[in-house]
């Protein structure tokens, strides 16, 4: 496989739904090997656009580029192997096993007649091993709670086994130590797994604190993108969020803090 | 680690993974279907020891006893067996594929438009050697059209069962008005058929359903593994890799293909494909699988409630000649109500 400079491009990305405009013309290159975060506003797009990278969504102009190829033109399986994506919400079967669950990630590996391969297994449990949730791999879906449930999920797509990981909000129903230890997780993986992370979140602190690369939205349009010190500063949170707040270096992270007025 | 039990299999590049527990399952539903299967050859109007049945099964017997067991029990037996698992399947096909337990073939009028396609194209052609083709186009519109009236986003179970009971009720009243063409006796027949009912049939209608199961049940085995992945949701499914629009258009039309051929030699016969996959489900949950659609299981227990039904109506004593749809909605129409108990207290309806 050939490798293009950007794992997950887009180009003239254009979206119109009867309420409006959701991506208007949006170009953007995902860098290799970072964590990607695209922050802005209710309703500026973002999960939009992750779906759209995803192939979940097909944009009405413009096309994404994985690996430097159409992602539409190439097998939905093949996209599989090398790109996962965590949608927002998810129907699981309440009966599901956290093991079954995680297995299923190996789909895209599988075929109707090769189910459970030694490569499948091994996975599993490296996924599971990863995401920390060996203790709870018999317990139904059900009896979870929200952090166990969203790990769950995490190790599901760890499962999949592609370099790519898109994941969409990840943190929604979590508190506050919940959220940090995902992203601590999210982190972990991509420092050691070297996986090229593209996330929405809708909390800007942690945005700053877990991004290498940010991409700023609003209404339907990039409207900054680079190094978290220089797109979330008190001009771009003005721009994009309309909010008037001060924006200090963390204490303890050294990334920008905001802190509304 | 804690893995879950299972019992892996692998050879070359194939390899599969089943849970004991739905293995055991399976087989007592299999070994239940050989019992009914036994009592229905040994209970009818014609009395028969088993000694002498058996002898009529493996070796040559009397003549009337022979003809009372080949032509008679032992084809109603099949029949029933056939178009059971075959109605089994296609129910859990569809409702595993929506994933709604009310989408089945029988509840949002797939059946019942199989039924018209059937009874319309005998009457326009006077050979019932269009049965078939008939009841697939039958199934195939009455399909597009629930679905296309049903579809708003998604697909809602309120909708789905409330626009399948208004087509089966305009069909019933087309069937009415292409009746009232027809002599009365062969009127009753065909009112005897709508409600399923395979009283006497041929060893011809044993190969269609046992055809069709063969040339369709691998088929269906193998959109088992998309269902897999489809149980998760639209999104977790492609994101897996899954073309799910292809996908659901192979499923459905595997569907429609089996409740065809089983309205075909047994009538529009209620409940079966609504029933037989819950119920298997909910034996193989019970044990804690939760791993894939239990197709076969759905074609085991579709089969057992088929024959069960069909040879209650027969040993009754009210009337000779009830048909097996009755009994087949006497045990269906109390699931259907507790399970729209079960969906409207989930706040889905």
């Amino acid at each position: 496989m050939k490798t293009a400079t950007f794992p997950l491009s887009a180009g003239g990305l254009t979206l119109t739904r009867p309420v409006g405009t959701v991506l208007d013309d949006i170009g953007l290159a995902v860098p290799r090997g970072k964590i990607s975060v695209v922050i802005g506003p209710n309703a500026c797009g973002k999960s939009t656009l992750l779906r759209c990278l995803a192939r979940l969504l097909r944009p009405d102009e413009g096309e994404v580029l994985l690996e430097g190829d159409p992602i539409d033109r190439q097998k939905s399986k093949q996209v599989a192997r090398q790109l996962a994506i965590l949608p927002q919400n998810s129907t699981v079967p309440e009966y599901l096993r956290v093991f079954d669950l995680v297995a299923r990630g190996r789909t895209p590996w599988q075929s109707p007649l090769s189910q459970w391969s030694r490569g499948d297994a091994l996975a599993v449990e490296r996924a599971l091993a990863l995401a920390g949730v060996e203790a709870y791999s018999l317990r139904p879906l059900s009896e979870l709670s929200g952090g166990q449930r969203q790990r769950a999920f995490i190790a599901m797509i760890l499962a999949q086994d592609a370099p790519i990981l898109l994941l969409d909000e990840p943190t929604t129903f979590l508190d506050l130590p919940h959220q940090i230890e995902l992203l601590d997780l999210v982190r972990k993986l991509n420092r050691e797994s070297a996986k090229t992370v593209v996330m929405v979140l809708h909390d800007i602190n942690l945005a700053a604190r877990f991004a290498d690369h940010v991409f700023a939205l609003k209404d339907g349009k990039i409207h900054r993108e680079g190094a978290p010190g220089d797109v979330i500063t008190e001009a771009t949170m003005r721009q994009i969020f309309g909010l008037d707040c001060l924006v200090i270096p963390d204490p303890l992270h050294g990334c920008p803090h905001v802190i509304p007025r | 680690m804690r893995r879950p039990t299972a019992v892996t299999w692998r050879c070359f590049a194939f390899s599969g993974r089943v849970n004991p527990q739905t293995l055991v399952l399976t087989v007592l539903t299999l070994a239940i279907l050989m019992s009914v299967s036994g009592l229905a050859l040994y209970f009818g109007n014609y009395p028969l020891t088993t000694a002498e049945i058996s002898t009529i099964l493996f070796q040559q017997g009397d003549e009337t006893p022979d003809i009372v067991i080949w032509y008679h029990r032992l084809p109603r037996l099949l029949v029933g067996i056939g178009a059971g698992a075959a109605f089994g399947v296609a129910g859990a096909l569809i409702q595993d594929m929506l994933r709604n337990p009310l989408a089945s073939p029988d509840i949002v009028g797939f059946s019942s438009g199989a039924a018209t396609g059937a009874l319309f194209t005998v009457m326009l052609t006077g050979s019932s050697f269009w049965v078939l083709p008939g009841a697939m186009v039958g199934g195939v519109l009455s399909a597009a059209f629930v679905l296309a009236l049903a579809w708003n986003k998604g697909l809602s179970s309120a909708r789905l069962v409330i626009t399948g009971l208004a087509l089966s009720l305009f069909l019933m009243a087309l069937v009415d008005i292409m009746m009232a063409r027809l002599d009365p006796l062969t009127a009753a027949d065909i009112m005897k058929w709508l409600v399923g009912a395979f009283p006497s049939p041929e060893w011809g209608d044993v190969v269609l359903i046992f055809g069709a199961l063969i040339i369709l049940g691998p088929f269906a085995l193998w959109q088992g593994f998309a269902l897999k992945s489809l149980a998760l949701g639209d999104d977790i499914a492609t994101g897996l890799g899954l073309n799910v629009s292809t996908t659901r258009l192979k499923i459905l039309f595997l569907s429609v293909g089996l409740t065809a051929c089983a309205v075909g030699v047994a009538g529009p016969l209620p409940f079966v494909a609504f029933a037989a996959n819950p119920i298997a489900r909910r034996l193989s949950a019970a044990s804690g699988a939760g791993n894939g659609s239990p197709l076969l299981g759905a074609a085991a227990v579709g089969a057992c409630l088929t024959v069960l039904a069909d040879l209650v109506c027969r040993s009754l004593p009210i009337g000779a000649d009830l048909p097996t749809g009755v009994f087949t909605a006497m045990i269906g129409a109390p699931l259907l109500m507790w399970q729209l108990t079960l969906e409207i207290r989930k706040g889905v309806i």
